[in-house]
């Protein structure tokens, strides 16, 4: 299977690849609407074998691209097309994998809902487009995708549109993702300029056109062009402010934990395993563009958003909350990963943290999803989200609870679990870098070691308020009424639970180096040289597990620890840092009061002149009128009256008396003979 | 001025006082009575003219015909002016005055032609030989009417006959036109 | 031996006497008479002229014709004015005037 033959068919199961999902966003618009179930899932499974069959092809063989031209601006040729690398297979596999099992799990979680059929176009408007965004070659097709998945992600946080903060939170993940998509659309016009291309093998490939490029006495110069070395920092920033909107780091991330009052199953797919991992996507295919000061900015803001985002979900009471926020930080962690070049670290926990998050979400969508019927059927009213409320349900959910365990373990980096592989070569990565660095630089692995415990702490809270301890509202044996979700749902939190290990990465559970995934990205085999590949993970996991054991006392065993609600530092994390409040003092308020002064402005000037100019020509139209009435019709009257009184003249003549018309004869001759003789 | 100056401008001045006084007269009876006068008197102009047959058939056409004719009709028609033949009251009208203004000019006119015109030089009246009091008018009349006239007086005489009949019809009772 | 242009004075006199009559006279007879006044001013104008046609005789021989046409015309217009009677009631011209718009 070589050349021509090989190519189109691979560019064929591509395409088919991101088309099946449309396919399926198609025909339930076009009115499937009562198989909208069964289409979207089919379409999907057969995805997720297409993707699996490239990535079994393709994983650490030569890179498949397939162009074909698309239009011509100019001298320049664009081309459209598929480039399907490591990154991309795996990218692939991970979004219809995860895609599969969210399917199957929503056709429970949604049952009953009377849109349904829209859940599922919606669903299979994002599956294409996050895949189109995967496979795309070319940076403006990119840039189509990504504002495709903003799109569909709107549509999905707001699909109880009819909720008012469903529909606020879906115009915040809006509007902010569109500062992103203003960075990331710089970033393509200044790429654009420099080197009159878009195609991404041949600018950022092994001897693609940004290697090439070189920086020299202040410019940054590109075969015959040159433009000032401030461009390239600025294109980095730029194109990191997109994925920094996409992946909800600091300045850009509240519309994350807004986003939750959508579905869960859509929380658990888009925002915690694909959607927010496009602007990690995004750094690490353009990752030649950013030079060294801007690894720097993104290094400073993945960490600080990783530890911001710690400390706030350990306050929050919102079970989704919690994991957004959790989702934010871990983001932090895979964009510092990035910014110190663990390039392979940086993707190896992007996959892994898919999948336990992905888990995360599902089994807390399950557990809201039983207390939901277990409320309804009560006829109580309580927040289904709230974990004060809840706990004890380890009993009557044993599944939810083990996923969650599992997930949790993942998530902490305790030991056998995937995210021990994953997180631990990115805090030892860290380490490594940080010895080459000074100053803050130095600070920042110990800021992750911190976020990492508080990381331990704020999910084992998470878990055992929920599972273990005393329950509040009602009594344990009402607790125990409340059974896992159905098989379906159950199935798919095993099936994630299995990829929460670390054997679905790597044979060895201690060492990240062994892991199949790692070794698909890093080229250069590393050897342990130093203390930090044992020590970093020994100090961590004791720590982490000091932690649990502290959080099992405070939340198992006692009552929790009452925290005044006056305390500060309580209060600051609550409210997650007054960064909504800063965010509307700093930028709704005074957006507003310009909007109210534009509007006076509007008011009392342009409608006022549009006013006068009515009134003129108001007048003008009544001088015309004059005009028209007195001088024109004035005329045609005239000439009327004037007939009308020669007529009534001559009708003097007309007297019907013989004598008359005699007299007038006469008349007539006399004048002749007055005119011929005297005259 | 010998007699015959004097008859001619007595008659002269009868025919127009009659004939003014037709016109003026209120009374309608009185005013055909002067007709006849007038008709009588311009007879006699017409013997100065030297023409005593037309003299005579003005007199025996109009005094014995016209005028009983209009006579009947005047009878016939304003049975109650007949009645009661107390004047109308005088009224002075803008259709008299156009009326007189234009007979005056008309008048003027044909005077000042009348004056202007020096008839004895005109050449068809210097080389013809007049009628001489004693020529025998009415056979020089009847021969002329059978002879160069004969054709307009057959269609007078036709043309008369058609008006009599006409007369006729249109004066017939009972049948409207 | 009367001058010619005497008796053509004599004769538009006449006319425009009989012009008057026709012009504002409020009886159809009347007018009527002015019309005889009128011919027969004419006649006098062929009879005068007549004396200097001896040898046609043409002036008096048109008198004569114009005497006879004036009495045929008399004839028929007293017919009429009798109609005129019968039909509206009145012989004044200036109440019959049914030719007015």
């Amino acid at each position: 299977m070589e050349g021509l033959e090989f190519s189109g068919f691979v560019g064929i199961i591509s395409l088919l690849v991101i088309l099946l999902p449309l396919l399926s966003f198609l025909l339930i618009l076009a009115g499937q609407k009562g198989r909208g179930a069964d289409l979207a899932l089919i379409n999907i499974s057969l995805t997720f074998i297409l993707s699996v069959y490239l990535f079994s092809l393709l994983w650490n063989k030569q890179p498949f691209h397939y162009q074909i031209p698309w239009f011509l601006i100019g001298g320049i040729e664009f081309k459209a097309g598929i480039l399907l690398n490591n990154l991309t297979v795996l990218m692939m596999i991970l979004v219809s994998g995860i895609s599969v099992l969210v399917h199957i799990y929503s056709r429970i979680y949604m049952k009953g809902d009377p849109n349904i059929h829209r859940y599922w176009a919606y669903l299979g408007l994002f599956c294409f487009s996050m895949l189109g965004l995967v496979i795309s070659d070319n940076l403006l097709l990119i840039y189509l995708f990504w504002e495709l998945v903003g799109f569909s992600s709107f549509l999905l946080i707001g699909f109880w549109f009819t909720r008012h903060a469903a529909s606020q939170a879906a115009q915040k993940a809006f509007i902010m993702n569109r500062i992103g998509d203003i960075g990331f659309l710089l970033g393509i016009m200044i790429i654009f300029s420099q080197f009159q291309t878009l195609d991404i093998s041949a600018l950022f490939g092994d001897n693609g056109l940004m290697k090439e490029s070189r920086i020299s006495e202040g410019l940054w110069i590109s075969g015959s062009r040159q433009i000032p070395e401030v461009w390239l920092s600025i294109a980095g920033i730029a194109f990191f402010m997109g994925a920094m909107a996409k992946s909800a780091q600091f300045p850009l991330h509240t519309w994350l934990p807004d986003a939750m009052e959508g579905p869960t199953s859509v929380s658990s797919l888009i925002h915690a395993a694909t959607m927010v991992a496009a602007g990690v996507f995004l750094i690490a295919r353009v990752y030649p563009v950013f030079d060294p000061f801007v690894l720097n900015i993104m290094v400073c803001i993945g960490a600080f958003t990783a530890f911001m985002a710690a400390t706030i979900a350990l306050t929050q009471n919102d079970i989704k909350r919690i994991l957004a926020y959790s989702t934010i930080s871990q983001l932090g962690f895979m964009v510092m990963a990035l910014g110190i070049g663990a390039y392979s670290e940086s993707i190896f926990h992007l996959a892994t943290h898919a999948f336990f998050k992905c888990l995360l979400f599902l089994a807390a969508g399950s557990v809201i999803h039983q207390l939901h019927h277990y409320r309804d059927k009560l006829g109580l009213d309580f927040d289904c989200q709230d974990i004060r409320i809840m706990g004890g349900l380890r009993k009557g959910m044993p599944i939810a609870f083990i996923g969650m365990c599992l997930a949790s373990a993942a998530l902490i980096g305790l030991p056998l679990s995937s995210g021990y592989l994953s997180k631990d070569a990115i805090l030892i990565t860290a380490f490594e870098w940080a010895e080459t660095r000074n100053g803050i630089f130095k600070i920042l692995p110990y800021l992750l070691v911190l976020t990492s415990w508080l990381t331990a702490f704020y999910i084992s809270r998470l878990v055992f308020k929920v599972f273990l301890a005393q329950p509040k509202l009602i009594s344990r044996e009402q607790t125990e009424q409340i059974k896992d979700a159905p098989n379906q749902m159950s199935y798919v939190l095993i099936i994630l639970a299995f990829f929460c290990s670390f054997i679905a990465f790597s044979y060895n559970p201690a060492s990240f180096e062994s892991s199949w995934l790692w070794n698909g990205f890093s080229s250069a085999s590393i050897q342990k040289v130093n203390i930090y590949h044992w020590l970093v993970p020994l100090i961590l996991n004791i720590g982490s597990l000091g932690l649990l054991f502290t959080t099992y006392k405070i939340y198992v065993k006692s009552d929790g620890i009452s925290i005044p609600d006056r305390n500060l530092l309580y209060r600051f994390s609550k409210r997650e840092w007054y960064l909504n409040e800063i965010y509307s003092y700093l930028f709704t308020v005074p957006v507003e009061k310009f909007s109210r002064a534009c509007y006076w402005f509007d008011r009392n000037f342009i409608d006022a002149l549009v006013l006068k100019s009515a009134s003129l020509v108001g007048v003008l139209s009544g001088i015309t009128y004059w005009f028209d009435r007195t001088l024109v019709d004035g005329l045609v009257n005239a000439t009327g009256t004037l007939a009308k009184w020669i007529g009534r003249f001559s009708r003097n003549f007309q007297t019907g008396k013989l004598q008359h018309y005699l007299i007038t004869m006469l008349l007539v001759v006399l004048s002749f003979f007055i005119l011929t003789y005297f005259i | 001025m010998n007699a015959e100056q004097l008859i001619f401008y007595f008659f002269a001045a009868l025919v127009l006082i009659s004939a003014l006084m037709v016109v003026t007269m209120q009374n309608l009876v009185r005013s055909i009575f002067l007709f006849f006068v007038t008709l009588f008197s311009l007879a006699a102009l017409y013997v100065f003219a030297l023409a005593d047959f037309i003299a005579v058939t003005q007199v025996v056409i109009y005094v014995g015909g016209v005028l009983v004719l209009m006579l009947f009709a005047f009878m016939l028609s304003n049975k109650e002016l007949l009645n009661s033949l107390e004047p109308i009251k005088r009224t002075f009208k803008l259709n008299h005055l156009a009326g007189i203004f234009i007979c005056l000019s008309f008048l003027f006119i044909l005077v000042s032609l009348i004056v202007q015109i020096d008839f004895s030089g005109l050449d068809w009246i210097k080389s013809a030989a007049p009628i001489l009091e004693g020529d025998n008018t009415i056979h020089a009349i009847g021969m002329h009417s059978m002879t160069r006239y004969l054709l307009p007086f057959e269609v007078l005489s036709v043309f008369l006959m058609m008006a009599l009949i006409g007369a006729a019809h249109l004066a017939r009772k009972g049948k409207k036109i | 031996m009367i001058p010619l242009s005497h008796f053509l004075i004599i004769s538009a006199c006449l006319f425009c006497i009989g012009l008057y009559a026709v012009l504002t006279k409020k009886n159809a007879i009347q007018i009527l008479i002015g019309i005889e006044f009128m011919i027969n001013a004419a006649v006098l104008n062929f009879v005068a002229f007549g004396r200097y046609d001896k040898e046609n005789g043409g002036g008096q021989l048109f008198a004569l014709f114009a005497i006879v046409l004036a009495a045929a015309g008399v004839a028929v217009a007293l017919a009429i004015i009798l109609n005129v009677y019968k039909h509206f009631k009145t012989i004044d011209p200036s109440k019959i005037d049914k030719l007015k718009d």
